[in-house]
């Protein structure tokens, strides 16, 4: 493995990565609050090829899309109603496919959403499979004539669902569905759903999308006396998908979206002889929540437990990770101790809350606070995985906790303090959601022109951040060893691959902290500080002293050290 | 003329526990070889007497013909002509403290015996013998080597017949799979006065931890350096909570407790000997309020909850116990609570520190901790009166998790055992009074505030 980035490449005849999402930065977009090319007061694939020179800039590898599929939105493209064309109000193939040679030409690569285990109820599939239960997709959803099986599982969306199952008048059974009753589960037992859904993979892949993240992929079998989530059938199915991938399609990328323990998501990496053979990528959700407990706490343990607890993953894979994304602070995976300490601390009022999390963007979770959102960003940045950036948190953008559901966190992009935030020409009344416009984050005051021109801004110091990091392929492949620190309030840990050694020191507490850490396995090195390139005292066979100012954090280079190690004589 | 070296050199040792008074003689005891070659490594045992007091030390003796830089802090002198069976011979050596030599501590780590010198090592345990060593800084009594990451043997230098409770305890708990225990790997032991006395334990060393007293100032501070504007901000809304990992330590403590119980004879105290308690409490009661008059106005608060005990019906089940339990001697892991130094109370006699008492004496001890935490940092704080509400609602909710947890574990502490544990805590708490009267006048509001 070397230590020396790979640029990115789609040029046959040069030398490609094929690992290359295991040190890539992500950028989720939606394509609806990006950029507005035909004045509908709705984002397309047309304003988001306007911006790709940005995203170019920031430093981002590759784009995560929201689903862009036709649907009747019931439940944000979720649902959706024809896996092969794109919503009319985004564009068409012809813009897609566009987007994607425009992308690849910036070396950036384009990973969109697929939902593999439902469809809308507006599906042509589910209407023929109610109208028509001999017919040839009678079988192709979970029917049954008593809403009693599979009483194990469990409701996802409490807030909104009271059963499993609903009943459908017009064929006269009960079909299954894990999430909204709008949304019914397809039917893996039925060997014509699993080929269906290998065409649409390979419908999107030969048009040159680089992978995809599959949302709910836990749920695609149901079995009684099970809870219907993580079963042995599912991962099966998962490696036939990945195959097909492997034999046409080389250096595409499959991510999980398996909202469980690290210790059940592993199972979606596959078997790790070989490497992998299911998904390349798999979220890891746990550890955010985590992030935001430690830093409140200025404890360094909700960080150390979750990472001890999380396993070794097969040579291929990655994990991915985030602080905030389009959905709410996902609280599931906390213990309810832990749920009702993050409800108390991060959503105050309770519109901020929504199904088990909290809606809120980043700046205001942090209470706009830059020294807490540099050192969350530091951390996203350096602890083990690939990072998703959510659009917007690059500028520090704010949300609206009065719009309902999770509209309040995917409010148009602030390009400009001009009209609509420089998003859409629009009337500002056809606006899809309205801007943000509060004193605060409204876009007059952050907006992406204004940080451009602004060398301290936000902006630029994430984008130097997301440079340092691709420098040094260690934060993407290297092992992560947490270092013993004396101080429970410092988060450290060594990064490392062969010869590039990264060290990262985290102070999660708002005052300033010193720490001793035992660095004797680096003796004779000078570490660097990578910001600023400034070379800090040797190491020696004391506990080495740093002192970091409330919420600071260093990284380091631990270059081979300068004077022979003074081993024995 | 090692003698002379040592005598000169040993007064000036952190850990001799003689200071300030003339050394009358120095006498090598014992002297074994460990490694006869360059360096070599030498186990002495000196007897020192001052006044009519005898005490015994132990020292790991190294020998180089050249001192390189990195020992010359540990050095003791040169001497010589000098030299080893079989070994090297010089005409003068430089003689040092090895326990700073990484290339000769690797030894104490063997499992051969050396003469009356007997190196052991716990049934099944495999040790990594390569390791490089380092002295952990800031020890009293001990001095402790840190070798990679894995082990920590802490060498005992004053010398004390017998076998060190820390080593009965730990061995009798490891051997029943007791997860709150630092696992012991071997031990380093000889005779002495006929009594088998131990030199050294090696145990894991907890590479990722840190000690509650660290952990629980953390959650303080931040207790206190939130804006009043907040409103009335109490423990449990503040950021840095604290009570989840006090009622982990509870049961951790519960959990120790069972364990001890288990592994060790327990028995009960009848009424006249609780009676003897108590007198003894009220002894040291008035001892101490003679010395701090401030602990006056408390007398009658203080008799009110010993006189209970002493009217108690039943008798008092006792055990081994911690001795000296605080925050400061349970670590953090990134996995659990982790309880440290079974050494009983510090500065007693062996029978005493190894003495049954009741298991609610250490969760006094404790309680008597979260106390300080919550106020240590009141003392010379110009806010201090101000944060008095905070502090005091800290202690009492993570005194209260504590306790939770530990009565959950299937820790005993209901009826009769609450007037023996504040009984055991305000006694506690009258022997800190003098202790900070002596030695820090300005954190005496400490202890005095737990009669309020």
């Amino acid at each position: 493995m070397s230590s020396t980035p790979i640029p990115n490449t789609f040029d046959d005849e040069q030398r490609r990565d094929p690992q290359w999402y295991k040190r890539a930065v992500f950028y989720e977009v939606l394509i609806r609050g990006f950029a507005d090319s035909n004045g509908d007061g709705t984002g397309d694939i047309k304003g988001l090829i306007s911006r790709l020179d940005y995203l170019q800039w920031l430093g981002v590898d590759c784009l995560w899309l929201l689903p862009l599929y036709e649907s009747p939105l019931r439940d944000g493209g979720y649902d959706i109603a024809d896996f092969m064309k794109i919503l009319p109000e985004f564009g068409d193939l012809g813009d897609f496919v566009k987007l994607v040679d425009e992308a690849h030409k910036r070396g950036m690569r384009v990973v969109a959403d697929l939902v593999m285990n439902h469809t809308s109820d507006a599906h042509p599939w589910f209407q023929a499979s109610r109208h028509d239960p001999e017919g040839p997709f009678g079988d192709f959803y979970v029917w049954s004539d008593s809403d009693q099986r599979y009483k194990d599982a469990r409701i996802i969306f409490i807030d909104t669902e009271s059963s499993n199952w609903t009943y459908d008048p017009v064929r006269g059974q009960y079909y299954w569905h894990r999430f909204f009753h709008h949304q019914p589960d397809l039917n893996y037992e039925n060997p014509d759903v699993q080929d269906a859904m290998l065409e649409v993979l390979r419908f999107w892949l030969d048009l040159g999308i680089d992978g995809f993240r599959m949302d709910a992929i836990p749920y695609l079998f149901e079995e009684d006396g099970t809870n219907c989530e993580n079963l042995p059938k599912t991962h099966e199915y998962l490696k036939r998908v990945r195959a097909e991938v492997d034999r046409l399609y080389p250096d595409r990328v499959l991510l999980a979206e398996a909202n469980q323990w690290p210790s059940d998501v592993v199972e979606y990496f596959g078997d790790p002889v070989g490497g992998g053979d299911e998904c390349h990528m798999a979220f890891h959700f746990p550890l955010m929540p985590r992030i935001f407990m430690a830093v409140r706490r200025e404890s360094r343990y909700p960080i150390s437990e979750i990472m001890a607890q999380t396993p070794k993953i097969p040579e291929n894979c990655q994990w991915g990770i985030f602080l905030r994304n389009h959905d709410e602070l996902t609280l599931e995976m906390v213990t309810d101790e832990e749920r009702d300490y993050m409800y108390s601390e991060y959503a105050k009022d309770p519109r901020m809350r929504a199904n088990v999390g909290i809606r809120r963007r980043l700046a205001p979770l942090l209470e706009n606070d830059r020294n807490q959102i540099e050192l969350f960003t530091a951390l996203l940045l350096s602890l083990p995985g690939s990072p998703v950036l959510y659009y917007g948190d690059e500028i520090g953008m704010g949300d609206n906790i009065w719009l309902g559901d999770r509209d309040g966190v995917r409010t148009p992009m602030q390009w400009t303090p001009d009209r609509n935030a420089g998003f859409s020409e629009c009337d500002p009344g056809r606006l899809y959601l309205p801007t943000i416009m509060d004193p605060i984050y409204g876009y007059q005051a952050i907006n992406v022109e204004a940080q451009q021109k602004n060398g301290g801004s936000l902006l630029h110091w994430t984008k130097r951040m997301i440079e340092i990091r691709k420098r040094h392929p260690v934060f993407g492949l290297g092992e992560f060893i947490e270092l013993n620190s004396s101080n429970p309030s410092v988060l450290a840990f060594v990064r490392e691959l062969g010869d590039d050694r990264m060290l990262c020191v985290n102070n999660l507490s708002r005052f300033p902290q010193p720490v001793e850490l035992d660095l004797r396995r680096f003796v004779g090195v000078s570490p660097v500080e990578t910001m600023g390139g400034v070379p800090f005292p040797p190491i020696g066979e004391l506990p080495y002293l740093l002192t970091l100012p409330g919420h600071g954090f260093y990284w380091f280079t631990l270059p081979p050290a300068t004077r022979p190690d003074v081993q024995e004589e | 003329m090692l003698e002379e070296l040592l005598a000169r050199w040993i007064t000036h040792q952190r850990w001799f526990a003689g200071k300030g008074r003339p050394l009358d003689a120095l006498a090598i005891e014992s002297d074994v070889v460990l490694v006869a070659g360059e360096p070599g490594l030498r186990h002495l045992i000196l007897s020192i007497r001052q006044n009519h007091s005898v005490d015994r030390y132990q020292l790991l003796l190294g020998m180089r013909e050249e001192l390189p830089d990195r020992l010359k802090h540990a050095m003791i002198g040169t001497c010589g002509p000098y030299g080893f069976e079989n070994g090297p011979h010089h005409h003068e050596w430089y003689v040092y403290d090895a326990a700073h030599d990484p290339s000769l501590t690797g030894h104490l780590l063997e499992d051969t015996d050396h003469g009356p010198i007997r190196f052991r090592r716990i049934p099944g345990v495999t040790i990594d013998t390569s390791l490089r060593s380092l002295v952990l800084g800031a020890e009293q009594s001990n001095t402790s080597l840190v070798y990679g990451d894995a082990y920590i043997c802490k060498l005992f230098r004053r010398l004390i017949p017998g076998v060190n409770p820390e080593l009965e305890i730990v061995t009798a708990l490891a051997a029943r799979d007791a997860k709150h225990i630092a696992q012991p790997y071997g031990w380093i032991e000889t005779d002495l006065d006929g009594t088998v006395t131990t030199l050294a334990i090696t145990q894991e060393f907890l590479s990722n931890a840190n000690d509650g007293w660290d952990l629980a100032l953390a959650s303080v501070r931040d207790l206190y350096g939130t804006p009043a504007e907040a409103g009335n901000l109490t423990a449990a809304d503040a950021g840095g909570d604290f009570a989840a990992e006090a009622h982990r330590l509870g049961t951790a403590t519960a959990q120790i407790h069972r364990e001890l119980a288990e592994a060790f004879p327990t028995g009960v105290v009848e009424r006249p000997e609780v009676k003897r308690m108590v007198e003894d409490f009220r002894r040291r009661l008035g001892r101490a309020i003679a010395e701090v008059p401030e602990l006056a106005e408390h007398r009658e608060a203080i008799e009110t909850v010993y006189h209970q005990v002493e009217r108690l019906p039943g008798e008092v089940r006792v055990q081994r116990v911690h001795g000296d339990y605080h925050l400061g001697q349970v670590m953090r892991t990134p996995v659990d609570w982790i309880v440290l130094d079974f050494e009983g109370e510090p500065g007693q006699p062996l029978p005493e520190r190894r003495a049954q008492s009741s298991p609610l004496k250490d969760v006094a001890g404790m309680l008597r901790s979260f106390d300080y935490a919550a106020r240590h940092l009141l003392a010379d704080n110009p806010d201090a009166e101000s944060l008095e509400a905070r502090s005091h609602d800290w202690a009492a909710r993570n005194r209260k998790s504590f306790l939770t947890g530990y009565a959950e574990a299937g820790g005993h502490i209901s009826g009769a055992d609450a007037a023996l544990l504040k009984a055991l805590e305000y006694s506690k708490a009258v022997y800190e009074v003098v202790y900070e009267a002596r030695n820090r006048p300005t954190w005496v509001s400490i202890p005095l505030a737990a009669f309020r």
